[in-house]
């Protein structure tokens, strides 16, 4: 009876052991092919719709992206990744010895804290051969560079010897950096902290983790990290947190090269907006905007003075091209469609009332979703005043901050006040009453709807 | 890494390449534990690799002084998997041993040999970690319920179980 209790003990054991050890099996690279984010629409087509309405919006912003996979490792793979990506995107050699050099200084914190050497010298090496390596392969062609980048990481033991050097450097972190942590600790002991959530090979990174490592590996190489946090909470646009960079002035390194994170409860993946993956260009950018130029010209030619004076009329058109081009080139370029939109409009033979006004209109985005409510959903989106997140404003937001200069010529201020402006009272209701609507902007919306 | 191993990941990195590379940090890096091991001989613990296999280690503890352990030595064996030390090496009490988070086939229930294992730890780590472990039984989840309710309430029983559970020559029945 002695026996077939014990064996019994042995079998629980046993069984034990078998679940301590179950590990839900996980599929796909440790790091995937970039690929279109419309993906992740897709995904969460059929899901609830909070997720849809989140997710709709998000290939329009983020154009592509990278999925890691989920084996409890994604967070520090997705940030090491990127940040290695984010180098080669930078194409100078010589920041990848800078980088070394910075994170070979950082072994004093290593060793203050009592690492050894001999225990992390192998995980810092093949940080560093990685770094030169990816160095070595700048010059080549930028495709067979990333992929090459793309390749390294999906040797498991490579990535984890890298995630596993990030941890300590986390660690080593927090630990000399005490006072900046432990207030997110509570009462837990810090050194406690990191032996059970920051060093432990298996352990996913988390919000503090995710801090100390902006801080110690993100944020000094000058880049900045972004994290979307798609979750059910209310509202209709991904949570997301910033990590920015300082420079040595202390104040906040302007357009920083971002390493993007999405997060889904318990996942990151990587994100990357256009201008991550092409160098940015005035060369599209000028094409679309010739196009709108185009446009622009002929609706002024065949319409009265009067029609052109309504703002509605302009952005209307202008609206219609927005979402193409923020669909193919992100919004961070306005600035510059708008220096350009003035030379290649101004050799146009117009009249000086269409001039302005077509320089006004941009500054009014309050017409245009009016003007294209019914044609077309997408420049609801684009929003206004009426719906305004932070999405939605920022391109007309930057817009207006660049053109109020030039615009503060009183031939402006007096159209601003004039009938047509939509501040008068008198105009106003017309365009709001859909009948007069249709009538006003019958011509430009015929134009739309053939587009 | 040796000079041939940098030529070719230049010429072509590919993942078979980098996982022989990864057997050889194992070797390098147990060669390099074995060194420092001898080198400082942390009274209380000693450990040296089976004939020729570096992957399997046997280890003494000590018990601590002022526990019921006191003046008893303990074999352990270490078997390490290849993909440490990113992976936790199997550690086996090979005396036997009473002890609330030790069964009786030599297992150990201790987190940083199972979950929060980190590639910082290393074997003197470990070893510290056990012995430290005989005085301070975590007794919330136990492997060997009796010991962990006598801890507290019946030092003296304890301490007899323990002393009649040791045997130093014999080892547990697990026999791996």
């Amino acid at each position: 009876m002695g026996s077939s209790t014990y064996i019994a003990e042995e079998e629980l054991a046993h069984l034990q052991k078998l679940s301590g050890e179950y590990q839900p099996e996980v599929t796909g690279p440790l790091v995937g092919e970039r690929q279109s984010s419309s993906a992740i629409t897709t995904e969460y087509a059929n899901a609830d719709p909070v997720y849809r309405t989140k997710t709709a919006a998000l290939p329009s912003k983020y154009s592509h992206y990278r999925t890691c996979r989920g084996d409890g490792h994604c967070g520090w793979r997705a940030i090491a990744f990127t940040y290695y990506e984010a180098l080669l995107r930078l194409g100078d050699k010589n920041r990848f010895l800078e980088e070394e050099t910075r994170l070979r200084s950082l072994h004093n914190l290593l060793n203050t804290i009592g690492f050894q050497e001999h225990l992390y010298e192998d995980f810092a090496d093949e940080c560093f051969e990685l770094l030169r390596k990816t160095a070595a392969s700048v010059p080549a062609a930028d495709e067979s560079a990333a992929a090459s980048l793309l390749v390294s990481f999906n040797d498991e033991a490579l990535s984890m010897a890298i995630i596993t050097y990030f941890k300590l450097l986390t660690s080593a972190w927090i630990q000399t950096h005490a006072n900046d942590f432990q207030p997110f600790l509570l009462d837990q002991d810090i050194r406690e902290y990191c032996a059970t959530q920051i060093e432990p090979s298996i352990c996913e990174i988390d919000h503090v983790g995710m801090s100390a490592l902006a801080e110690v590996l993100v944020k000094p190489a000058g880049f900045a990290l972004e994290v979307l946090y798609l979750d059910r909470s209310p509202g209709e646009e991904i949570n997301t947190y910033h990590f920015d960079p300082l420079g040595h002035d202390g104040l906040p390194i302007p357009n920083p090269p971002m390493l993007r994170l999405l997060y889904r409860p318990g996942h990151y993946d990587i994100l990357y907006k256009m201008e991550d993956i092409h160098i940015p260009q005035a060369a599209p950018i000028h094409v679309a905007l010739a196009g709108y130029a185009d446009e622009f010209v002929p609706v002024g030619r065949g319409m009265s003075d009067v029609m052109t004076l309504i703002p509605g009329m302009y952005p209307t058109g202008l609206g219609q091209n927005w979402p193409a081009v923020s669909y193919d080139y992100q919004p961070t370029a306005i600035p510059q469609p708008q220096m350009a939109a003035v030379p290649t409009y101004a050799p146009v033979p117009v009249s000086t009332t269409q001039d302005y006004v077509s320089h006004v209109n941009p500054t009014i985005p309050v017409e245009s979703p009016i003007g294209m409510s019914i044609n077309s959903p997408m420049t609801i989106e684009r929003g206004g005043p009426f719906r305004p997140s932070m999405y939605e404003l920022e391109p007309g937001f930057h817009s207006g901050q660049s053109h109020s200069l030039p615009f503060q010529t009183s031939i402006f201020r007096n159209s601003h006040y004039n009938t047509a402006h939509f501040l008068n009272p008198d105009f106003q209701p017309e365009e709001w009453t859909p009948d007069s609507e249709y009538v006003t902007s019958n011509r430009s919306r015929n134009k739309s709807s053939s587009q | 890494m040796t000079a041939a191993e940098v030529n070719s990941s230049e010429a072509k990195i590919s993942p078979p390449s980098r996982s022989t590379t990864g057997s050889a940090n194992v070797t390098k890096r147990l060669q390099t534990e074995l060194m420092t091991l001898m080198m400082s001989s942390t009274p209380g613990i000693s450990a040296f690799p089976n004939d020729e296999n570096l992957l399997q280690w046997t280890a003494t503890i000590d018990g601590p002084d002022g526990t019921p352990y006191a003046g008893l030595s303990f074999k352990l064996s270490f078997e390490f998997p290849s993909t440490y030390p990113l992976t936790a090496p199997t550690v086996l009490f090979k005396t036997p041993i009473y002890h609330p988070n030790i069964d009786f086939s030599g297992r150990i229930c201790l987190d940083i040999l199972k979950d929060k294992w980190s590639a910082i730890y290393n074997v003197q780590s470990v070893l510290l970690s056990l012995q430290s472990l005989l005085g301070e039984p975590n007794n919330s989840s136990p492997l060997n319920g009796q010991a962990a309710e006598l801890w507290d309430k019946d030092p003296v029983e304890y301490k007899r179980l323990v002393l009649a559970r040791h045997r130093e020559d014999e080892e547990t029945g697990l026999g791996l």
